[in-house]
């Protein structure tokens, strides 16, 4: 089962994470060409801080800095323990 | 001091990142309505990592959290109390949320009182140490009423005129509560000078739009500048009592009334 936080909207991103059997990072954005790598940077080090190695990542982004990628892979892997629990 | 109030969504970026070119004296970043109820993790989490990340001199930050009777109270606090903002904002603040509020934090509290109990009982709210601020929220004392919202006002006069009072006794600041029209700019104007007249010191806001009337407004006009300059220019000739000027009597309590609008004009950058 699949959780997802943030949106489609300007600024932002959604970012969907489920079970895996190994970790993969699926980056959609409209600026990947320019931050693609930063972009993906940003989550593997926010999945590392939890720990987090066997995941589906996919985000769809529309310009999210870092502080708001950040925070909505928060928000999912909060919302993902908690169906844990 | 400040005289407006802008109210900006917590869990929209694009707002957050872009708070400070709206000319708002304070923003206050919405944990509450704006946020629909399953993503309040989201908003929060959001307005965190903002936080984290940037630092304001200026706006003022304010953060309206989620009302002591939610599950959302204690989470709003305890994740985000540590972070860089001047203060919250209590929604249906009640005497006794507003104890509960200050127990846990040392920031100061704008009480935002919308129920008819809460306005029965206002001055016991007001004069809490930490209470630095009441804002008036018309509309959902208005529903709880069930008295219409009119275009004029009429019907919340006696509670701005009430608020006027008690926050000057206790020497707190009263904002005024929100004008709803977003393209009524005229009448926002009006809204905002029968509020300044009753005795309101800013208003709130929930639009940019609405920021430059509401600024204009509740800051001292050319002509009374230049009022309080002559006052305090002949204050310094008469040092004893009571002196006339244009035929009218000037004695302490307007001489420090001229004072306190100088030092408004210079804040806002008016001298």
């Amino acid at each position: 089962m699949n959780v997802s936080a943030g949106s489609y909207e300007s600024n932002d991103c959604l970012i969907t994470l489920e079970p895996a059997a190994e970790l993969e990072c699926i980056i959609h954005s409209v600026v990947k060409e320019q931050f693609g790598e930063q972009i993906e940077l940003v989550l593997k080090q926010t999945l590392a801080g939890h720990n987090i190695t066997h995941v589906k990542l996919v985000i769809n982004d529309k310009g999210a800095l870092d502080y708001t990628i950040k925070a909505r892979l928060e928000t999912a892997i909060r919302r993902m323990r908690d169906l844990d629990e | 001091m400040s005289r407006s109030f802008l109210f900006l969504p917590g869990n929209n970026p694009g707002s957050l990142q872009n708070l400070d070119i709206f000319n708002a004296d304070s923003i206050i970043i919405d944990l509450e309505d704006s946020v629909t109820f399953d993503t309040k993790d989201e908003a929060r989490d959001l307005v965190y990592h903002f936080l984290s990340k940037f630092m304001f001199k200026t706006p003022s930050i304010y953060l309206r959290i989620n009302d002591i009777s939610t599950p959302f109270f204690n989470d709003d606090i305890d994740v985000l109390d540590s972070l860089e903002f001047k203060g919250y904002v209590l929604p249906k603040a009640t005497k006794e949320s507003v104890i509960s509020l200050s127990k846990k934090t040392d920031k100061s509290i704008i009480a935002l009182l919308e129920t008819p109990m809460s306005l029965v009982k206002s001055e016991a709210i007001i004069s809490l140490k930490q209470v630095d601020a009441v804002l008036l929220g018309a509309e959902d004392l208005t529903t709880a009423m069930k008295i219409e919202s009119t275009v004029s006002r009429q019907e919340i006069t006696y509670v701005r005129s009430k608020l006027a009072l008690e926050c000057a006794a206790h020497e707190t600041l009263f904002i005024d509560t929100p004008y709803t029209d977003k393209d009524d700019l005229a009448q926002l104007k009006n809204d905002c000078l029968q509020a300044k007249i009753l005795g309101a010191n800013a208003k709130s806001i929930i639009h940019p739009n609405h920021v430059d009337v509401v600024n204009t407004v509740f800051s001292p006009t050319t002509h009374q500048i230049a009022n309080a300059k002559r006052i305090l220019k002949k204050a310094e000739t008469h040092q004893k009592g009571a002196f006339n000027l244009d035929g009218k009597m000037i004695d302490k309590p307007i001489i420090n009334r001229a004072k306190n609008l100088i030092a408004q004009a210079k804040k806002y950058q008016l001298l």
